[in-house]
């Protein structure tokens, strides 16, 4: 395969992924089929994955052919799956273990997805009267839909009808589903607003697990001062980070784009809050991650085609914790700024690096190599490392024995 | 100077904690003994150190009691003068800024942004005017060198020295955890201030920085008194000056920087107060303009002494990553912009001043890269235009924060901004391939636009190249 110019096929119009491929010297798939099979290297929609992997489309990958989604990826990227899958994976896990392993659960806020959840929903929201939600729809992206709620009539948005208190079901007047959060009303302030982070995650292997974490990333700013103020409740450019949303304040400004660096974030937490303070930080973030992935470890459809780079978006509160606020599968590709345009065409040339290195499919020997850092992305987990050792070690066990 | 008598040194160590850990110290050394001379005591304290600690420790009270006056007046008399004639220019300048702004406010399409009374260009073009006066009694200590922009007969240490000064650095490699950890353990512990310039010179560790600020400026036990003096100033801010509406032009700059735009509101706030601070006047190391009261002047000084100038706000916000309270925030804004970048607007022979500066650069540059240096001079372009903003500003804007507070620990550990004559002279070294095929002062503009990355540890290699 070397020294073979592979052909490329994208469902997405950006720069920062057909520049990568064209500066590999790749050539694009000629064939117009949305459903071709032209191709070594597809970075492909969500939905045509899906396609790709159903049963009944008749395709089969080529040892030759990679791509980037795992063919049930919305276990772990649509919120309601997420939310099922963590506290499945949490009952599942014996405690003692996993906190002598220093990971906790302890990053998700209280969750409900609606409709089946409501009435434990009315339950808890009764319990905590000054208590303020938020209701995301569980398979859209961009903030759309998203609302802040403190009082139970409001949910007449997703209803479509009056709701009250002494209901014990919710009909939903679409099909799909939402997922109600207690909101995190003290987040870290910076100059007073609100952000969240954005960070990737790539993940090459499910089984064993092997997930590596970049660099570079993004504080995703509110462009108005926070405030917990009843009255800005539906104040979205206090409470809402998404860029989509922010891009349409006043005050946005094109050069920055409302986006702060994480190597900026990362100093200014070291400098500010101390050393011990911010590894704690990122401790807890990587926990977040490891732990998410593991909770849909042995549900994901492990293929040798796929690997999957996963934008994790993280709210800190005021104490420094962190909080998972969702997982993105699709993390967007626009750029907006010089510097964002610099981050994400890295990015995606140090992903295709590591899946394809030197350009070539690799091979188990190649795979197996113990390399931990690839351009900004450094191995965060490697559960081979793990299996090897206790190999290892049952080997010495068994050789003492003898 | 206010001379201390014992019992004023004696009440003043026992305020230092250091004092209580050397006594300490002395009575455990003599525990068992009933009966002890002042010939033990003194025998004792010489063979554990803690004798030097003592006498380090009384420098130390007196130099801190000593209150620093202001410089007013510098020992070149055409210096006094020509400080005169640069705060008469700034007040007309002052007078052309109001008009322009009321201007604007009548009409809204009009949007000229150059609403500052002066920049680094503005100071660099008036320093250049000193080549052009008539010899005259005033001038006699003058000489002009025809290619240099500024030439003036002030002490100036060698090229030499300042390169030998700072060769340390090339050396300082990555530090073991255990190595930092020990540096922690020093910062919290230490409070002389020699001490914690040595500190400063070597390494400081991100988490530690703010402490050590705090520390070298003798702030760390009076947070209170810091908030409530803040809080104050912050009150006087609802009665609206016209600087305000200045700085809040200057800070627009800032929020358009990539690292800074999430302190906008910190930043201004800083700078209302400080342009109300009144004890700003007595603390200020040197007089920046020399405040000629004009008749029929709508405006005056600020209460500071001087006018805010174009981005006053660089000052502010790389202070604004070492803590989460403006009022910390603020004071060391406050410390270091008089202790040191007030020296960086002052018309002066003082070794800091930016005249000084200026000359040293140009000192080094013309010898040690001769080539560069005429290839900028035939071209338009000299060296000191191109420098003159990184110089002035501390490389805000230029290098990411790590790397400028890293500036700010040298400029502490040697309580002097001459490490900015390293940078600026490695920052063009760094470019001087480029900037030799330069045909133009746009060509060298455009060098200077494209994206790049400049750093702390890189400037200074290059500043030891040929």
């Amino acid at each position: 395969m070397q020294n073979k110019k592979l052909k490329w096929k994208s469902d997405f119009e950006k720069s920062v992924i057909i520049e990568n491929f064209v500066n590999r010297g790749w050539t694009k798939s000629q064939d117009k089929e949305e459903d071709s099979s032209d191709w070594n290297v597809y970075w492909a929609t969500v939905w045509n994955v899906r396609n790709i992997f159903n049963p009944k489309s008749g395709f089969r990958l080529n040892d030759q052919q990679i791509i980037n989604h795992f063919p049930n990826h919305y276990e772990l990227t649509r919120k309601d799956c997420m939310v099922k899958n963590l506290k499945r994976f949490k009952r599942e896990q014996d405690k003692e273990t996993y906190e002598q392993q220093g990971w906790n659960f302890d990053f998700l806020p209280t969750t409900y997805v609606f409709p089946g959840e409501y009435s434990l929903f009315v339950e808890e929201f009764h319990r905590c009267p000054n208590q303020t939600w938020i209701v995301k729809p569980a398979a859209r992206s961009q903030g759309k839909g998203i609302f802040l709620l403190r009082k139970i009539q409001q949910l007449k948005k997703i209803a479509g009808t009056t709701v009250t208190s002494n209901m014990t079901q919710l009909n939903l007047a679409s099909k799909e589903n939402y997922v109600v959060s207690k909101y995190i009303d003290n987040p870290l302030l910076i100059g007073g607003k609100k952000f969240d982070l954005r960070m990737y995650v790539l993940v090459t292997n499910y089984k064993p697990l092997k997930v590596w974490i970049y660099n570079k990333g993004f504080g995703r700013f509110c462009n108005e001062q926070y405030t917990t103020d009843v009255a800005e409740i539906e104040n979205m450019f206090v409470h809402l980070t998404n860029v989509a949303i922010q891009q349409y304040s006043d005050k946005y400004s094109q050069k920055h784009g409302g986006k702060y660096s994480i190597d900026a974030l990362k100093f200014y937490v070291e400098s500010a809050y101390g050393t011990e303070a911010f590894q704690k930080m990122m401790d807890d973030i990587h926990n977040i991650m490891l732990t998410s992935l593991k909770s849909v470890q042995a549900v994901i459809q492990n293929d040798k085609h796929c690997f999957e780079m996963y934008g994790y978006d993280i709210l800190l509160d005021a104490n420094l914790k962190p909080w998972l606020i969702e997982i993105n599968a699709s993390p967007s590709l626009t750029t907006t700024t010089p510097v964002d345009k610099n981050l994400k065409l890295n990015l995606i040339n140090d992903v295709y690096n590591i899946v394809l290195p030197n350009d070539d499919f690799p091979d188990n020997e190649q795979k197996q190599q113990q390399i931990t850092k690839v351009g900004g992305f450094s191995v965060l987990y490697d559960e081979s490392l793990d299996l090897m050792n206790r190999k290892a070690q049952k080997r010495q066990s068994v050789k003492i024995w003898k | 100077m206010q001379q201390l008598d014992n019992q004023e040194i004696l009440m003043k160590l026992k305020s230092q904690k250091q004092f209580w850990d050397i006594k300490k110290k002395i009575k455990q050394g003599f525990s068992d003994q009933q009966k002890i001379g002042i010939n033990d005591i003194q025998k004792f304290a010489q063979s554990c150190e803690i004798e030097d600690q003592l006498i380090k420790l009384i420098s130390h009270i007196l130099k801190k009691s000593k209150k620093r006056e202001t410089l007013k007046e510098d020992q070149i008399e055409f210096l006094n003068t020509s400080k005169i004639k640069w705060t008469e220019l700034l007040f007309k300048n002052l007078d052309i800024v109001h008009q322009k702004a009321k201007n604007q406010e009548e009409d809204d399409t009009n949007t000229d942004s150059k609403l500052y009374i002066y920049d680094e260009k503005n100071l660099l073009a008036f320093l250049q005017t000193f080549k052009q006066q008539q010899p005259s009694v005033l001038y006699q200590n003058v000489q002009f060198q025809s290619n240099k922009l500024l030439n003036i007969n002030i002490p100036l240490k060698s090229a030499q020295q300042i390169l030998d000064k700072y060769q340390y650095i090339l050396l300082q490699e990555e530090l073991p955890e255990e190595k930092i950890n020990k540096i922690r353990k020093q910062i919290e512990n230490e409070h002389l201030d020699t001490e914690l310039e040595k500190i400063a010179q070597t390494y400081v560790p991100n988490g530690e920085r703010c402490l050590l600020y705090l520390k070298y400026f003798e702030f760390d036990h009076q947070e209170t008194v810091l908030q409530q003096n803040f809080a104050k100033l912050q009150k006087e801010c609802s009665n609206q000056l016209f600087f305000d509406e200045l700085l809040e032009i200057d800070g627009h700059e800032i929020s358009e920087d990539t690292f800074y735009f999430v302190f906008q509101e910190q930043i201004l706030t800083c700078l209302k107060c400080f342009i109300r601070d009144k004890t700003i006047k007595e603390n200020i190391r040197i007089q920046l303009q020399n405040g000629m009261k004009k008749e029929h002047a709508e405006f005056q000084l600020p209460v500071t002494g001087f006018f805010p100038f174009k981005n006053i706000s660089k000052y502010v916000a790389p202070l604004c990553y070492l803590s989460t309270k403006i009022h910390i925030i603020y004071a060391l804004f406050k410390e270091f912009f008089c202790r040191y970048f007030c020296f960086l607007h002052a018309i002066s022979s003082e070794y800091n001043s930016i005249l000084s500066l200026c000359m040293q650069i140009e000192e080094i540059v013309s010898t040690r890269s001769p080539k560069l240096f005429h290839h900028l001079k035939v071209i338009g372009c000299d060296t000191l235009k191109l420098i003159i903003h990184q110089l002035i500003y501390c490389f805000v804007g230029d290098m990411d924060p790590p790397h400028i507070l890293t500036i700010y620990d040298q400029i502490i550990g040697h309580d002097s901004l001459e490490i900015l004559v390293i940078l600026c002279v490695g920052f063009l070294n760094k470019y001087k391939p480029k900037l030799l095929l330069a045909k133009n002062y746009e060509n060298v503009q455009q060098i200077f636009q494209e994206l790049r990355e400049d750093k702390f540890q890189e400037l200074v290699q290059f500043a030891y190249k040929q």
